[in-house]
C-alpha cells in the first residue's frame, strides 16, 4: 500500500471503505476511526458506520444524498479528525476470573510463555484496552492487542460452543464473547457480566471507543456476580 | 389472528430490519426479499414496512382465527385457500377457520403473508425482525412452530391490486448487478472472470447468513491473512478453499476473507429468493451506473409505496 495515511475505496454503490496501511492493531490509526464515526453519527443519512481494526465502512442511504457528497463529508469528517489523543474517556471495569473451568486454555498459553496462571492474570489484566470493534456476532469485543508475551494462534480446531462472557486470545488480539457461539480463541477466563443482554434497558455493556480494564475476581465472587 | 397448523421449512416474524447497528455486530436482518414483503403489505393496505411473516420453501399451514383480507407475494408455491388454488402476488378474502397452505417452492425460496395491520412481535431496537442467532425479534426471538398464534390489529384496510409492471420476476436463475469489492484485485485474473463470466450454484449451506456458491473456485493471487473488516448484504466472501459465500441479511458484521464483489444495492432484494440448487449469474456494474439504477427503482417504486427504497 501507498505511504499515505489512508485510502478510500467505494464498497458497493452507497458506501465507502477508508483502509489504513497498519497490518496489526495501531493506537493512532483507532483514534482517527473512532474520532471520524463521532464526527459523523449525528450527521443524517449515514446507515451504518462500522469500524475495523484497520478500515472503516461508511454506509448511506442514498435518496438524498449522493455518494459524491458522502464522499466529501467522509474526507472532511477525515481530515479534521484530531488523532492524537482519544476520543472518548469511559473507561469500564470488567471482573474475570482466570483460568480453571473459566479459562480452560490458560495452560496454552503458559506453554508458549513460560509463565504460571498467575502471571497470565496479572499481565493480561494489567493494561487498559481499547474496543477497536465489536462484531462478528452480536457483542463480540474486539480490544486492542494483548501484552506480547501472551500472543497465540487460534485453536487449530474451534470448539463447538464457547460461554458468552469468555475471554480469549487470537494471534495478538484479545477480547470478549458477547453470547454464547462456536470460536477458535484461546479462552483464558470469563466474565460474570452480560456484555450483551437484550432484555437489559441498556443493551450494550460496552462499544467501540470504549476503554476496558479487567479486575481479577475468584471463582467464588464469579459466581456470586452472575 | 393467525395460527401457525405447520411451520414446513421455517416460518419467521419479519419487517424492514433494524438499521444502524452492525457497529454493535447486530445485522439489519428484515425481510430477505425487501421488494416482495413491501408489496404484500401494499396489497392488504399497509405501509410497505409493516411486519409480515416470511414464510421459507413452503410446507406452511396457517389458519384464521378471524375474517380478513391477506396477501402473498414473493416464491411461487402454489398456494391454496381450503385447497382451492388461489394467485401469487395477489390479495384475498379469507373467513374465520379457513386454511392457507403452501406446497412447496417452485420457483424462489422466500413468500411473504401480510395481514391488514400486520402482526405482533416482541420489539428489539426498533424492530421486530427475527434474528434468531441472537434470540431477537418476533415471536420470543424464534422461529415460529405449530399452535403458535400471532395476533394482529384489528384494522380494515382497503385492499389494492399491484399495478401492471411493478410484479417483480422471481426466478430459480438470479442474476445480480456486482461492483468490485474491496479485494477483487487480490484475486487471480482467471477468478475476477469466472465471477463476471460463469454462473455459480447455491449449495444447501444457504440461509438468511448468506449463501456458500460451488462453481469455478475463486482463488487469490497471493494468500494473506486479512485482519477482519467489515462486511454488508450483498459481499461475496472468497476463503481459501475457493467457494465463495454470499453474505445476506442476517451475515456478519466483520470477516476476515477477500470481499470479492458487492452486489448493488437494487438487486439486493434478489437474494432473498435464492435457496440450495439457485443459479446465481453476477453481472458487472459501474459505479455511477449503479446509484442511477437505484435512483430510478427507487422513484419507480416510491410512487407506489411511500417512503419505500431498496
Amino acid at each position: 500500500m501507498s505511504n499515505k495515511a489512508y485510502e478510500i475505496i467505494p464498497f458497493g454503490d452507497s458506501g465507502f471503505l477508508v483502509k489504513f496501511p497498519v497490518e496489526t492493531y495501531s493506537e493512532q490509526v483507532t483514534r482517527h476511526i473512532h474520532g471520524v464515526i463521532n464526527a459523523l453519527k449525528n450527521q443524517p443519512n449515514w446507515e451504518e458506520l462500522v469500524p475495523g481494526y484497520n478500515s472503516l465502512l461508511a454506509y448511506f442511504c442514498p435518496d438524498n444524498f449522493p455518494p459524491s457528497k458522502a464522499l466529501s463529508a467522509l474526507h472532511t469528517a477525515l481530515k479534521s479528525t484530531s488523532t492524537s489523543k482519544p476520543v472518548k474517556q469511559r473507561l469500564v471495569e470488567i471482573p474475570v476470573c482466570y483460568g480453571g473451568e473459566f479459562g480452560p486454555d490458560i495452560d496454552v498459553i503458559a506453554d508458549s510463555s513460560g509463565l504460571n496462571a498467575e502471571d497470565i492474570t496479572k499481565i493480561h489484566s494489567e493494561p487498559a484496552y481499547t474496543v477497536c470493534m465489536m462484531g462478528f456476532i452480536p457483542g463480540f469485543t474486539f480490544l486492542s492487542e494483548a501484552p506480547k508475551i501472551l500472543h497465540h494462534a487460534r485453536k487449530t480446531t474451534p470448539r463447538g460452543s464457547v460461554p458468552a462472557g469468555s475471554v480469549g486470545i487470537a494471534g495478538w488480539q484479545t477480547g470478549i464473547y458477547g453470547l454464547e457461539s462456536p470460536g477458535g480463541w484461546q479462552i483464558i477466563g470469563r466474565t460474570p457480566l452480560k456484555i450483551f443482554d437484550p432484555a437489559r434497558k441498556a443493551p450494550f455493556l460496552l462499544e467501540a471507543g470504549d476503554q476496558v480494564k479487567f479486575v481479577p475476581i475468584s471463582a467464588r465472587d464469579f459466581e456470586t456476580a452472575k | 389472528m393467525i395460527e401457525i397448523r405447520q411451520p414446513g421449512t421455517r416460518v419467521t416474524i419479519q419487517d424492514a430490519g433494524r438499521p444502524g447497528l452492525r457497529h454493535l455486530g447486530i445485522p439489519k436482518s428484515g425481510a430477505a426479499d425487501k421488494l416482495s414483503f413491501a408489496l404484500a403489505n401494499y396489497m392488504v393496505g399497509n405501509p410497505w414496512n409493516t411486519p409480515a411473516l416470511e414464510c421459507v420453501l413452503g410446507g406452511q399451514h396457517f389458519k384464521f382465527h378471524a375474517d380478513m383480507i391477506v396477501a402473498i407475494a414473493g416464491a411461487e408455491m402454489w398456494a391454496q385457500v381450503n385447497g382451492q388454488n388461489v394467485e401469487n402476488f395477489s390479495s384475498f378474502k379469507v373467513r374465520e377457520g379457513d386454511i392457507l397452505t403452501f406446497s412447496f417452492a417452485r420457483i424462489g425460496c422466500r413468500a411473504y403473508l401480510a395481514l391488514p395491520g400486520g402482526v405482533d412481535g416482541s420489539e428489539f431496537m426498533g424492530s421486530v425482525s427475527t434474528y434468531l442467532q441472537a434470540g431477537l425479534g418476533g415471536l420470543e426471538g424464534r422461529a415460529l412452530q405449530a399452535r403458535d398464534k400471532v395476533g394482529s390489529p384489528d384494522v380494515t384496510t382497503q385492499p389494492r391490486t399491484i399495478p401492471h409492471g411493478y410484479k417483480p420476476l422471481i426466478s430459480n436463475h438470479v442474476v445480480l448487478r456486482a461492483l468490485e469489492g474491496p479485494e477483487f484485485s487480490e484475486l487471480t485474473l482467471d477468478s475476477q472472470r469466472h465471477l463476471f463470466v460463469n454462473p455459480y450454484r447455491a449449495t444447501k449451506n444457504t440461509n438468511r447468513m448468506g449463501a456458500r456458491l460451488k462453481g469455478n473456485l475463486v482463488k487469490p493471487k497471493v494468500e494473506r491473512n486479512m485482519i477482519s473488516s467489515p462486511l454488508l448484504p450483498g459481499t461475496l466472501q472468497c476463503p481459501p478453499d475457493g467457494q465463495p459465500i454470499l453474505a445476506m441479511a442476517d451475515g456478519h458484521c466483520t470477516g476476515g476473507y477477500f470481499r470479492g464483489l458487492q452486489v448493488i444495492r437494487a438487486d439486493l432484494w434478489q437474494m432473498g429468493q435464492i435457496k440450495p440448487g439457485t443459479r446465481i449469474s453476477f453481472r458487472r456494474s459501474i459505479g455511477d451506473d449503479a446509484f442511477e439504477v437505484l435512483a430510478r427503482r427507487n422513484a419507480f417504486y416510491g410512487i407506489l409505496m411511500d417512503g419505500f427504497s431498496f
